[in-house]
């Protein structure tokens, strides 16, 4: 299969960005997206035609949350609950024009290329985003008994793996598909009761310093997201917020 | 966390502001459109002008305006103030325009309710403004204002031809209790002799007056039809800025969201449809 590539380029954070048209001929269509890059990078290398394209991956099996690519106006290609490295090129026609752009929010500033800092999610989670426990003995797998239904519940919530998919596709950089999920899955367990308020309140602060907009319920976060997490989580977001608003009567650190 | 400020309000209490402006606004539409189809009872009006008397002089109605008001400026303040604020957060756009599968209403909140706005001034402009004595309308007056309990008071012989006028030409309603589609001009004359007169904005003959031209017709019409796509996405959407979000009755939400979005704007079309057509 051959493809025409058009490729965000951009030296670095500060450096203006232009689109680079790039052409890949011989692709197989059983290639993944990234395989497909990597192709092309090996022929700008070889070739001496430019600096290689640069891009984030990493376990390139879906679980990592690493790469993340905009393409043809959609946040990890033209498929449902798929990362970037799960896209292969046989969702597309041969002979096709392809658009590559890096996530774009004012939260997510451009490193390199395709590649963006994603630290902001670090700190959402750095806020509250954990449960404070003096290390000691490994508790019995049973001492904190979960209902199954929530244990299932809490594990779609924390099936999220923060690429940053949500962002990208919300028309107001919002991060609250995010938020929901990671706030969520601990709001779910007995073990996350005890920092319910704190929690809901630090990491919604975070987000707002952070430069992510606010959310319209427009759900493209939830159309997008690799791991499907539903809006339902965000939903249960603005409710933890409710309850903190009226209940969190914590003094403050 | 930044505590330089006193009071920081989060995005998302912002959010529950404006969804609950918004919900009070929803409220109130469906009340608007109740009264509404009153214009079309055949009665020659006495009911919605009656109605029309309540609404313009019970204390508890002008306190609910006050609020009613509170929450239009506030709802809309709030959710300019989100979007530009939310315009911010994405400084370089995407060269392809977004492919992903969403509602379209929902993305274009910003456009309806601007147009909303300005639709709604002209609303204003037809009615409203006629209670705050902005622009000129027609009237109504209660028949008791015009008892002269002081036999040395002169009435001007323009005011008594006037007042007979009125009377020729069938403008009482059927207890006689109120002259209504005062001209402008014969409030001016009738004000003039009796100071103590106190006169209303007749609403019934201006909507009946207005609904007869085909294009203000048609311009409430599509007023309705934004109305209709604005709040179609804005009701499901207050429930799960709520936090009103549940695996049972989301989708009962969802229903209700277009049952109601279906039933206010036929109830609001209906009326100048109705007129216009002579029902």
């Amino acid at each position: 299969m051959n493809f025409t590539l058009h490729i965000w380029r951009q030296e670095n954070a500060q450096a203006q960005g232009r689109f680079e048209t790039y052409k890949v001929s011989g692709i197989s269509p059983e290639c993944s997206f990234l395989e497909m890059l990597d192709i092309l990078n090996e022929q700008l290398i070889n070739d001496n035609i430019a600096h290689p394209v640069c891009f984030d991956n990493d376990c390139r099996e879906g679980i990592c949350g690493m790469c993340g690519l905009y393409i043809n106006g959609r946040p990890h290609g033209n498929d449902d609950g798929i990362t970037t490295c799960q896209l292969h090129m046989r969702k597309f026609n041969d002979g096709d024009e392809i658009w590559i752009e890096p996530w774009r929010a004012k939260a997510f500033p451009i490193v390199r290329d395709l590649v963006v800092d994603r630290s902001a999610f670090d700190k959402i989670i750095q806020a509250g985003g954990y449960i404070s426990v003096t290390t000691g003995g490994v508790p019995d797998a049973n001492a904190t008994p979960v209902p199954k239904r929530l244990a299932d519940m809490a594990m779609d919530a924390a099936e999220c793996i923060g690429c940053g998919a949500c962002v990208a596709a919300c028309k107001n950089a919002s991060a609250m598909l995010f938020v929901g999920a990671k706030v969520a899955h601990l709001a779910m367990l007995p073990q996350g009761q005890a920092e319910a308020h704190e929690r809901v309140k630090k990491m919604v602060c975070r987000m707002d310093e952070l430069g992510f907009g606010s959310c319209t319920n427009t759900y493209a976060c939830e159309a997008e997201c690799p791991k499907q997490i539903k809006r339902q989580n965000i939903a249960r977001l603005n409710r933890e917020w409710i309850k903190q608003l009226f209940a969190g009567n914590h003094k403050p650190e | 966390m930044d505590n330089n400020k006193i009071i920081k309000i989060s995005s998302i209490t912002k959010k529950l502001l404006v969804a609950l402006f918004a919900s009070f606004l929803l409220i109130f539409l469906l009340f608007h459109m109740t009264a509404n189809l009153f214009i079309l009872a055949k009665d020659g009006g006495d009911a919605y002008s009656a109605f029309c008397h309540f609404m313009g002089t019970n204390v508890f109605v002008k306190v609910f305006e006050v609020v009613l008001f509170g929450c239009l400026i506030l709802h809309l303040c709030l959710a300019s103030y989100l979007w530009f604020q939310n315009r911010r957060n994405r400084p370089v756009g995407y060269h392809k325009p977004s492919r992903t599968k969403t509602g379209k209403g929902s993305k274009l909140m910003m456009i309806t309710g601007s147009l909303l706005l300005v639709c709604l001034i002209f609303h204003f402009y037809d009615f409203y403004f006629v209670k705050l004595n902005f622009v000129k309308g027609t009237y109504m007056v209660k028949t008791e204002d015009f008892m002269v309990s002081d036999p040395s008071m002169e009435v001007s012989e323009e005011a008594q031809q006037t007042f007979m006028q009125l009377i020729n030409e069938g403008k009482t309603s059927k207890d006689m209790q109120w002259i209504r589609e005062i001209s402008d001009e014969q409030r001016d004359v009738l004000q003039a002799a009796f100071p103590e007169a106190e006169f209303e904005p007749d609403f019934y003959h201006m909507a009946r007056q207005k609904f007869s031209v085909w294009h203000i017709v048609l311009c409430y019409l599509l007023f309705f039809a934004v109305v209709g796509i604005h709040i179609r996405h804005g009701f499901q959407s207050a429930f799960q800025t709520f936090g009103l979000n549940h695996y049972k009755y989301s989708r009962l939400i969802e229903i209700l969201g277009v049952v109601y979005t279906w039933v206010v704007i036929l109830g609001f079309a209906i009326v100048p449809l109705g007129v216009f057509l002579g029902l």
